[in-house]
């Protein structure tokens, strides 16, 4: 389990990064945590020409708040936007995902954006970007583009970014006021990669939805909306009876294909489960201010 | 009658001397050994075929590589070793031969066609994937009935059914009992093939000294010994020539009791061009060529009394052997596990079984903790299970009636059980998990907060410490079966204890430390067990099936008995007593009744070894050690009961083990705190099986699991909390009264774990008779009992 051959380079700038990416184009691979190209690259499943280690880059795992916008420098570890103050107070669906992502030892090393600039269909990170309608700045030498979800993920393992770019920031609306929020996912172990999961976020008045956002992940080649759950619930009154109804309306919003191990049905089903689940788990935590 | 033992450092909760290093990365494993300079590294060029004709080789492109110092196949090796052949010429067993880099057809995703050597492991890694091999692909066979199908294709040309190996017995009488009995019940079980998936792959590293003509050889193993032996008879050097060294082994669990292709490769090009060569292995090779397991099917018939008792069973096994059979189990292990564990603690006379080792184009399978014995309790105790609803009895009713009690006891396979507590560990395990208020409670639903709830238990037997005469018996003669301890009252009066086995993380460092001070009177700080080195330890058979604590124990027992003897006759010729008034406790030779009559154990060493003003006493050898060897008259056999506490989730169908309670006996316990984790560790590979670990083959011969993150092994959040107690029945047939510990664990929990999850889903109907229950299976079992229910 040897990578194959690769030329290395530890750029400490943004202005370097792009440079190299520039100069390698197609060849080139970003790495960020390297928890997933990596032993991708023993395997030698992936077999990048160049490495740009964004590593040794200083600029690239800051915080911040932007006028009630939160904002990730896609090099910020799972493990530092779990802890983050910021996080938690501005979005707290995303510090609820981040506990899910991967053990402890793995989220210390792995980054934000390196999982969602993956965009593995069983991954965390890009159902609660979609659930929290992230905003996805992308930076080449032509300088910066940005993306919703919808168009950043472009299938299994593949985002809108192209040769010469990478992910250069995230950012994602603070949560409105009176927001709940959860992400729960399901497979055969309590850690360990799952089989689906849901995240879901909730803004209410009084007891009514005012607005919903669920995706699903592990039913498609990237995350899926449920649109049908959540046209069901808006400018409703959440009662038990009227989400569990909702929720089975999500088998139709997702198409999963069969694998390893799931069938297409077993994904439907866990999709309407985790999708009940997730919207009442919501509505039993804390709202935000 | 009973023997009782002195108190002393046996029974002590000592803490592990192996864990210091070990926490603080301080182990050295193979990978961590230092290579001589210029050591070469192997690449292994493995089949992407399942069964394909090898029509063409083209090494030169390969060849060309900078670093690559040569590319060899099958040809270039075969005249540098035997074939790895192992089973022998008894009825029943097909001789098989296996080359370790075949020549004309690869058998299993995984089979090696071409070595490359190189500079470097990367080197190595390119120069496989440059070696072009023309394959002619051949139909594969993956599954039992589709290997046993007329007309299936040949794994070997030689064997026309595909059936490796095969036993067939019956007790007399059988037939008329079987019939007589009002009750006949009849099931299929079935267990997914699964992986040991040890922390550390295998690997080793083969030096040769070309001065003195040496082997050094460095490998991941179990069997120093058996290794050794094995490259001697099959490299044509002397194995008095070959020094075998196990460094820190990072888990083995029968896995590594073999001797693997990959090693004869290593060593046979040492010996050839007279270097160094390494190989470690990545977890896609261990997943695709080390051995697998249990990939097993039980047909189980079962005739019963109309008070429930059991009058005869019929057992119709049959086993997935792989490609080959493996040096130095043979294809009969697996096969002959199943029945041989089959009567467990229940008392019946009469029994039938068929079983077989069926070939097919996967990876060999052979020894996982437990053997067979988990499959076969899955299924013994799923027929109990099964036999209690249908005569409206509870299950730990149908238990007690059928448990022998009575010891000692011979089985209806002619197996004695010379001691035991199978109902005494049953009732105390049914009062530690309030069984009888649980089931009082229990709604007839089964369901609780919204998920089915169930509870199993399962009382379960294990075979431990087999000796020489049981191997034997079995066909097995590459395994010696007994097992041998040096020990040396050093000149300073500390002890070092060289033992014939090979830890693979059982604590050996510790407990045979506290064997050895209980029987020299010292403190086990004071003893240094060194082991798993041909070139220092005796010859022995090495560490695997739950046989360490009774053979080294044995073994160590029997050697310093030889020591004090001698320490007591250097004591009376000192203190003018005679030798048999003299005791040996506390580092002193006294005499018995007069403490203060003593010599310090470090005075008598330095009498011993004439470091001191006054001579040996006349008449006795210089130096003060022993060696003794120990095989101990048959196998000895250990009792659990496991009581387990699931919740299904009915939308998910996810599983979460929510309490479990073991009482368990393995005789005299060395330490309590090792056993705990032996038993804690086996339970975790028993929820893999039950739960999430399944090696799936594609219909052509393709692994689809061969990374962790498609191999669900369970962590350490999907483990419950294990209440555990230990009855201690010492052995009456062991030196010691040591009974073995290692495999049962998983043994027990199997049967419980998969009894927990039908007791949760026995309102649907569902009987359990597949592994592992991943949530989609789960899933689908409770939506076709509702269909079924509202059709």
């Amino acid at each position: 389990m040897k990578p194959a051959k690769f030329t290395y380079y530890a750029p400490e700038t943004v202005a370097e990064i792009i440079a190299l990416l520039g100069r390698y184009g197609d060849d080139a691979r970003p790495l960020a945590g390297g928890q997933s190209l990596v032993p991708l690259m023993n395997m030698r499943v992936a077999r990048p020409a160049v490495l740009v280690d964004l590593n040794r880059c200083k600029a690239l795992d800051a915080v911040s708040d932007d006028d009630g916008t939160l904002v990730l420098g896609p090099m910020v570890r799972q493990s530092g936007g779990e802890r983050s103050e910021l996080v938690r107070r501005l979005c707290p669906l995303l510090a609820q995902t981040l506990r899910f992502t991967g053990p402890r030892a793995v989220r210390n090393r792995a980054t934000i954006g390196g999982s969602l600039a993956h965009a593995d269909p069983v991954a965390e990170l890009p159902g609660a970007a979609l659930a929290l309608d992230a905003t996805f700045v992308i930076e080449g030498a032509n300088g910066r583009r940005t993306l919703k979800p919808d168009a950043f993920f472009v299938g299994q393992l593949t985002t809108a970014i192209e040769p010469g770019e990478f992910l250069r920031e995230i950012r994602i609306p603070k949560a409105a006021a009176n927001t709940v929020s959860a992400f729960i996912e399901s497979g055969a172990r309590q850690e360990g990669v799952a089989i689906g999961g849901v995240a879901a976020q909730i803004t209410l008045a009084g007891e009514v939805c005012q607005d919903i956002r669920l995706a699903a992940i592990g039913v498609g080649s990237g995350p899926v909306r449920l649109t049908a759950t959540e046209r069901t619930l808006l400018g409703r009154k959440l009662s038990e009876a009227l989400i569990t109804e909702a929720a089975k309306a999500a088998e139709d919003d997702v198409d999963p294909t069969t694998d390893l191990h799931a069938t297409a049905h077993y994904r439907k089903r866990l999709t309407v489960a985790l999708a009940e689940r997730a919207i009442k788990q919501a509505l039993a935590g804390p709202r935000t201010n | 009658m009973a023997q009782t033992y002195a108190r002393g450092p046996i029974g002590q909760s000592t803490l592990r001397v192996e864990d210091d290093p070990l926490l603080k990365g301080l182990g050295a494993f193979v990978d961590d050994v230092a290579p001589p300079k210029n050591t070469l590294h192997l690449g292994f060029v493995r089949s992407p075929h399942a069964h394909a004709r090898i029509c063409s080789i083209d090494t030169s492109a390969a060849k060309r590589l900078p670093g690559v110092v040569d590319v060899l196949t099958g040809r270039d090796l075969v005249d540098l070793m035997k074939p790895i052949q192992v089973d022998p010429d008894k009825p029943g067993f097909k001789i098989t031969h296996r080359l370790a880099v075949t020549i004309d057809k690869a058998r299993f995703v995984g089979d090696t066609v071409a070595v490359v050597v190189a500079e470097n492991p990367y080197i190595a890694d390119d120069a496989v994937e440059a070696v072009a091999v023309e394959y002619e692909a051949l139909p594969a066979v993956v599954s039992l009935d589709a290997s046993l199908a007329p007309g299936a294709p040949k794994i070997h040309d030689y064997i026309a059914d595909n059936v490796i190996y095969e036993n067939e017995q019956k007790t007399e009488g059988f037939d008329a009992v079987f019939t007589a009995a009002p009750h006949k019940f009849v099931r299929t079980f079935r267990t997914s093939r699964i992986a040991v998936a040890s922390m550390e792959a295998r690997g080793c590293i083969a030096i040769f000294e070309r001065g003195l003509g040496t082997l050094t050889f460095w490998t991941s193993t179990q069997v120093p010994h058996i290794v050794r032996h094995a490259l001697s008879e099959m490299l044509g050097l002397s194995d008095s020539k070959i020094r075998v060294i196990a460094p820190d082994v990072g888990g083995g669990f029968g896995m590594k009791a073999y001797l693997y292709p990959e090693e004869l490769v290593a060593a046979a090009l040492a010996i050839k061009y007279r270097g160094s060569f390494k190989w470690v292995q990545d977890r896609v090779d261990d997943f695709l060529t080390s051995n697998h397991a249990r990939d097993q099917q039980y047909k189980m018939s079962y005739a019963v009394s109309a008070e429930g008792i059991i009058k005869a069973i019929r057992a119709d096994i049959l086993v997935n052997i792989g490609a080959y059979a493996s040096f130095p189990m043979g294809s009969s292990l697996e096969a002959n596990g199943g029945p041989r564990n089959m009567p467990g603690p229940y008392d019946f006379a009469q029994f039938a079984f068929r079983t077989r080792a069926v070939a097919t184009n996967t990876c060999p399978t052979g020894a996982f903790r437990g053997v067979s014995a988990p499959s076969t309790f899955f299924s013994v105790e799923g027929m109990m299970d099964t036999i209690a609803k249908e005569l409206g009895l509870d299950p730990v009713e149908l238990r007690r009636r059928n448990l022998v009690t009575k010891f000692p006891y011979t089985n209806a396979m002619g197996q004695r059980y010379d001691t035991g507590s199978n109902g005494e560990c049953l009732d105390r395990a049914l009062e530690l998990s309030g069984y009888v208020a649980y089931r009082r409670s229990q709604p007839a639903s089964r369901l609780l907060d919204g998920k089915y709830r169930g509870i199993g238990v399962a009382t379960v037997t294990e075979q431990t410490g087999q000796g020489a005469s049981r191997y034997k018996e079995r066909g097995l003669y590459r395994v010696p079966g007994f097992d041998a301890a040096l020990i040396k009252i050093e000149p300073s009066g500390k002890v070092s204890a060289f033992v014939s086995q090979a830890a693979q993380g059982q604590g050996h460092l510790t407990t045979w430390s506290q064997i050895v001070a209980q029987e020299l009177g010292v403190v086990p700080s004071d003893v240094t067990v060194i082991q798993g080195d041909t070139a220092t330890v005796p010859f022995g058979s090495g560490t695997f099936a739950s046989r360490g604590a009774i053979l080294a124990g044995g073994a160590i027992i029997r050697a310093t008995k030889i020591i004090r003897d001698k320490v007591k006759r250097i004591a009376a010729s000192v203190l003018e007593a005679s030798a048999t008034d003299i005791e040996v406790a506390d580092g002193y030779a006294f005499v018995a009744g007069v403490p203060k009559m003593r010599v310090a154990l470090s005075d008598i060493a330095s009498i011993a070894y004439s470091l001191d003003a006054r001579l040996i006493p006349e008449g006795e050898e210089h130096g003060l050690e022993a060696i003794a060897h120990y095989d101990p008259p048959t196998s000895t056999v250990s009792n659990a009961t496991h009581v387990a506490f699931v919740a299904v989730d009915p939308a998910t169908g996810a599983i979460e083990v929510e309490r479990y309670v073991v009482v368990h006996d393995c005789g005299r316990v060395i330490n309590p705190m090792i056993v705990d984790g032996q038993v804690h560790g086996a339970i975790s590979n028993g929820l893999g099986q039950v739960l999430s670990e399944a090696l799936i083959y594609d219909e052509s011969g393709q692994l689809t699991t061969t990374t962790l993150l498609d191999y669900h092994l369970p962590t350490a959040l999907d483990m419950p909390t294990i209440q555990m107690e230990h009855m201690e029945t010492p052995s009456e047939i062991t030196l010691g009264g040591f009974k073995g510990v290692g495999e049962g664990g998983v043994i027990g929990a199997v049967p419980a774990l998969a009894g927990a999850v039908r007791d949760a889903l026995s309102p649907l109907g569902i009987e359990i008779i597949r592994l592992p229950l991943d949530p989609p299976y789960v899933l689908s079992m409770i939506e076709a009992a509702k269909a079924k229910r509202t059709n």
